[in-house]
């Protein structure tokens, strides 16, 4: 045993360590006339180290901002590194075109502005829209790795291609309201690697550019002048409060709010309920608290993505899914953010999935419970519960239409079309205690389209940014498509470092 | 002959430690709860064998392996490249409780399960999700009928 190595011996002893590491404490802003004396001084400080925070930090280099970036874990990379990485982008990227695919600005800004419901922010998706070319294009200059291959495949869980459909584009209602087009962009290697893939290569630009990153170093407060400007942080380093001054900004980017969960039942009851927060563990609603403590408007915080992966396999899509009723309410063949928002905020949180021989998982999987299994639909609803002839009523209904290729209630897409005829039937637990259903937060700050955090008053706060999910962007309730949230991350905490860098200093 | 030194090592170990590891303290798990709960662990690690590695090294038959040494996976932090315990259901109960507290500088950015119930449901969970695949053992690989919230 080698002296160095950790034991067994250090395993138990190191658990007593530690039991106060996680420091939280009054997230209320602190008055300039309070601060004694500036432990440091930068022009910009980034509080987070996700794609975010990394963006808005290497812009703001570019800009020759001296830039600070705190991180309250250990380890760089938020949310972003443990995520699927991809980016949503159109309108004719190098990679789309290479790929063979047309797209236009005009259709990905359809898509997103049309199925994205609740009045989202237009002017942040139709800039998105428009830069989203050289948008992807940056994000190939940081080095992020991608390849020039296509996969139909609805996710990527062990393909190594680039290029994908990556949300609900070909699914009805969405295909009518703008032509479709692959718009996920994920570093291509095989796996579900591709956030650290993506984050290892913005990480290594963020320190090349000469970003000072501190880890183990929390947000506390921030401090504002008596003309409300924000003017810099306390945080806490070295478990000591430490006060920096932020000459020209304050960039907070410190994820969202998933595993606060008493923040998370006060404003977001329907995500509260799904079985799976997911995200990383930095993700507290810190950057959310100090924003608003500085005055800054909420926006959507009852809103985050709930999915539910009914596929792969693909062969599951051939199924129904139906709601207590035993109705269908859905395409089945939707993205699964669409699919999961469906039941999570419109279906008190409750739905099954009804399988038939040629539909059913087949292979072991630990995602869903099978409640019912019978010879005939009438003993499956029977056994499952269903109101007595509603299941029998929607299955014939379905099997009629399907048999001739139509889905005449919420047009399934003719490859996913099978009538439901092959005994044994199943019904499947997607209820969203019961299954395997993430949730991740998209409510936070109300910013602009440069990431300036605004007031209940319509007004900028001078001197404070937010970008990512500490922020309310292009995400929302349903999530139309993976890669919008680290899309978001990426462009306006861009824009963000830029705006911080152009903005007057303060006195 | 690693799993006796483990033994060593616990016998020495403080009394604050040694009573955190009484098997006693770890409550009966139950699967299918812990099915549940290992469900947030899944944005970076996988019990079934096909998935392998992911952001997290592959969970399938962990218990009985020492920490830190899976052929393929290349992003240990240094302290579980290079650690000698082997883990068992007892010690994984202990480290999920605080994960960052235990090893400060684990590539893990996990807060752990505070709850020991729900520690020791996810430890159950992982054991039956280990044997699953093997052909002896069909009947431990048979899911639990649900026994509430499931009728329409």
């Amino acid at each position: 045993m080698k002296p160095s190595g950790l034991q067994r011996r250090k395993v138990l002893a190191g658990l007593g360590l530690g039991a106060g590491v996680a420091l939280s404490g009054s997230a209320a802003a602190l008055a300039r006339s309070e601060v004694k004396r500036w432990d440091e001084t930068v022009d910009v400080l980034v509080a987070g180290s996700g794609s975010a925070a990394c963006s808005a930090a290497i812009e703001a280099r570019r800009g020759d901002a001296g830039v600070l970036m705190i991180e309250s874990l250990p380890r760089f990379g938020g949310s972003s590194a443990m995520s699927g990485g991809v980016v949503y982008a159109g309108g004719g990227t190098a990679l789309q075109k290479a790929a063979g695919f047309e797209d236009t600005v005009e259709d990905m800004y359809r898509f997103i502005a049309k199925n994205s419901s609740g009045y989202p922010q237009l002017d942040k998706i139709q800039l998105y829209c428009e830069e989203s070319v050289a948008h992807f294009d940056w994000l190939v200059a940081m080095g992020v790795p991608y390849n020039d291959r296509y996969t139909d495949v609805k996710e990527l869980t062990l393909g190594d291609e680039s290029l994908y459909y990556s949300g609900n584009e070909l699914a009805w209602p969405a295909r009518e309201t703008s032509r479709p087009a692959p718009r996920g962009h994920v570093p291509g290697e095989p796996g579900m690697t591709g956030g650290r893939r993506l984050m290892e290569a913005l990480l290594d630009r963020t320190r090349a550019a000469g970003v000072v990153m501190r880890a183990r170093v929390s947000g506390r407060r921030l401090v504002l002048d008596s003309d409300g400007r924000v003017v810099g942080m306390q945080v806490i380093q070295d478990g000591r409060e430490y006060n920096v001054r932020a000459r020209r900004g304050v960039i907070l980017a410190c994820g969202g709010f998933i595993h606060n969960r008493d923040m998370v039942q006060r404003h977001a009851p329907a995500l509260f309920d799904c079985s799976t927060p997911w995200g990383n563990a930095g993700d507290l609603g810190e950057g959310i608290a100090m924003g608003s403590a500085a005055g800054a408007e909420t926006l959507r915080m009852n809103e985050g993505f709930a999915i539910t992966p009914i596929y792969p396999p693909e062969s599951t899509l051939a199924g129904i899914v139906v709601n207590a009723s035993g109705q269908r309410f859905i395409g089945e063949d939707s993205y699964y953010g669409v699919l999961g928002d469906a039941i999570a905020y419109q279906q008190q949180g409750k739905a099954w999935l009804v399988t038939d021989a040629a539909s059913s998982f087949d292979f072991h999987q630990d995602n869903f419970l099978e409640v019912a299994e019978a010879a005939t639909i009438g003993d499956l609803a029977e056994l499952a519960g269903f109101p007595q002839g509603a299941l029998q009523q929607t299955v014939a209904y379905y099997n009629r239409f399907a048999a001739t290729g139509r889905d005449p209630l919420f047009h399934k897409q003719p490859r996913y079309l099978q009538a439901l005829d092959k005994p044994p039937f199943k019904v499947w637990d997607l209820s969203v205690k019961r299954a395997f259903f993430t949730a991740h937060t998209f409510g936070g700050l109300h910013t602009d389209i440069d990431g300036r955090v605004i007031n209940p008053f319509g007004e900028a706060i001078p001197g404070l940014y937010a970008v990512g999910r500490t922020a309310a962007g292009l995400p929302v309730a349903p999530y139309i498509a993976s890669g919008l949230s680290v899309g978001d991350c990426t462009f306006f905490g861009r824009r963000a470092g830029i705006a911080a860098v152009q903005a007057g200093v303060s006195a | 002959m690693k799993r006796r030194l483990a033994v060593l090592a616990l016998a020495i170990a403080s009394p604050l430690a040694l009573a955190q590891d009484a098997p006693a303290d770890m409550p009966e798990g139950d699967y299918e709860r812990g099915r549940l709960v290992f469900g947030q662990c899944r944005t970076c690690h996988y019990p079934e064998p096909e998935v392998g590695h992911n952001n997290g090294p592959s969970l399938y038959r962990i218990f009985g392996q020492v920490a830190g040494k899976q052929p393929g996976f290349e992003h240990y932090s240094d302290s579980f490249r290079e650690a000698q315990f082997v883990w068992t259901p007892q010690l994984l109960f202990l480290w999920l409780a605080d994960p960052l507290a235990m090893f400060p500088d684990t590539t893990m950015m996990a807060r752990g399960i505070p709850d020991p119930q729900q520690r020791a449901d996810l430890v159950a969970y992982l054991k039956r999700a280990s044997i699953r695949g093997l052909e002896a053992a069909p009947e431990s690989a048979t899911v639990p009928a649900a026994d509430e919230e499931i009728q329409p």
